[in-house]
């Protein structure tokens, strides 16, 4: 079969194609009545501190490569009350979620081998509305927007690990006071979560802590020792 | 219309028949909107297969039962045994294959033979290629038969919602009805396990090796 010009055809796509928003369908008549309903985006409790364009990638250890999940705006929204931060993307047009998951302290978000655009990094992701481990890759438009972006991520995952210290801080001083109170029943107490480092943080400064500590420490002052 | 075995849902649901030649892109269409993956590799669909689509819109969830049916002949199974109960259908080309586009009365005729009166979008896939054998101009069917013509690129994503907003609308009878954005669930918190997490760090290190499938690809949308 005879070939066209590739140039010529290339400048049509660029055209809006005959038929695009014209409709040259049929009346059909319709099968059901839908009523408008109120949209909630799930996003109403929170702050956009990181809106940009990307791709997303996910993973497919099988088949040991990258594949497309969605290219759309990808999101990090702080709530406004519990200072909780996550990742939300969604694709564009049908604007479905294609991640969604918490930023964490534990996260960190590492450079692409050979790809100054893209970086990658492990989320337990809920954009299916169950939690999934996924190792994920965002690719943007501009090195400057990924430096962007990765640095936010890591700003945030770190104040996040702040907040959890000082939560932790807390738990381990009330833990502590009731070990002292209860004549050392032993380490049972002390959460799993709370490490050597923030046990010590604990006796140190108690008086640092933030916002959701506050709150516990009028109820149940910490100890200053 | 669901199937048997699958899973009925308290929202409406519609089956939607998508019919074509082998090859014109019905199947990564369809894994283009359920996965968001881009499936390069060719494998002749048996049969059909059914998938339930969700879209959110101003008037509530709805579903779409995509079945995804065989082009190539000698896959074909029921053919348009497939048809039955259909309340919309998509008849996809190839814009890059001439074949593609001149078969489409066929499927078109067999499809009304079971399906009256409903609701169908004619789609040319593959407007990506630079190397078209049918120009958009020469696209005249959809007039003589009165249905909706979008062009379409199941690689770029251009115009991919298109179809299946159309679709909604005229089941819905409803010229104003929109996506709208999903509702993004709280995600639970997670407990870290610390040996799980050592493992993850150490296949994140094995994927940032991997190169990304469309490095050079730049559309973000």
């Amino acid at each position: 079969m005879a070939t066209n010009e590739p140039e010529h055809e290339h400048r049509e796509d660029e055209e809006a194609p005959t038929g695009d928003e014209e409709d040259t369908g049929a009346q059909v008549a319709p099968i059901i009545r839908l009523e408008e309903v109120a949209v909630t985006t799930g996003e109403e409790d929170e702050d956009a501190i990181l809106d940009l364009k990307a791709k997303l990638y996910r993973f497919d250890k099988d088949g040991n490569q990258w594949k497309e999940r969605g290219a759309g705006s990808v999101k990090l929204l702080k709530h406004k009350e519990s200072g909780k931060v996550r990742l939300v993307m969604r694709q564009s047009k049908t604007l479905k979620i294609c991640a969604n998951h918490l930023v964490l302290p534990t996260m960190s978000v590492q450079e692409h081998a050979g790809n100054e655009k893209s970086c990658v990094w492990h989320a337990t992701d809920f954009a299916d509305g169950e939690l999934k481990d996924e190792l994920f890759c965002i690719r943007f438009p501009s090195i400057e927007n990924c430096k962007n972006f990765m640095e936010t991520f890591q700003e945030v995952a770190e104040s996040q690990n702040k907040k959890e210290e000082n939560k932790d801080a807390t738990a381990a001083a009330d833990a502590l006071e009731k070990l002292s109170v209860e004549e050392k029943k032993g380490e049972k107490e002390v959460p799993a979560a709370a490490s050597e480092e923030s046990k010590a943080d604990a006796d140190k400064k108690p008086e640092e802590s933030k916002a959701d500590a506050d709150k516990k420490e009028k109820e149940e002052p910490a100890p200053s020792s | 219309m669901a199937l048997p075995n699958q899973q009925t849902v308290d929202y409406p649901s519609f089956k939607l028949v998508i019919v074509g030649d082998g090859g014109t892109g019905k199947t990564t269409f369809v894994k283009r909107h359920l996965t968001g993956e881009f499936e390069k590799k060719y494998e002749p669909t048996i049969g059909v297969e059914v998938h339930p689509l969700d879209f959110f819109t101003n008037c509530g969830k709805i579903r779409f039962y995509c079945w995804d049916t065989a082009g190539q002949e000698k896959f074909g199974g029921l053919r348009d045994g497939y048809y039955i109960h259909g309340q919309c259908a998509i008849i996809m080309f190839d814009v890059t294959a001439r074949l593609t586009y001149k078969n489409v009365p066929t499927w078109h005729r067999d499809l009304c033979r079971v399906c009256e009166n409903i609701p169908i979008v004619l789609c040319g896939n593959k407007v990506d290629v630079k190397n078209r054998q049918v120009k958009a101009k020469q696209v005249t069917f959809h007039r003589k038969k009165n249905l909706q013509y979008y062009e379409i690129s199941a690689k770029s994503n251009y115009n991919f919602e298109k179809p299946f907003l159309y679709l909604t609308r005229k089941l819905a009878g409803d010229p104003n009805l929109h996506f709208v954005e999903s509702p993004a669930l709280a995600p639970p918190e997670v407990q870290i396990d610390l040996a799980a997490q050592q493992q993850h760090e150490a296949e994140l290190i094995q994927a940032a090796n991997q190169p990304l499938p469309d490095d050079d690809d730049d559309a973000f949308e």
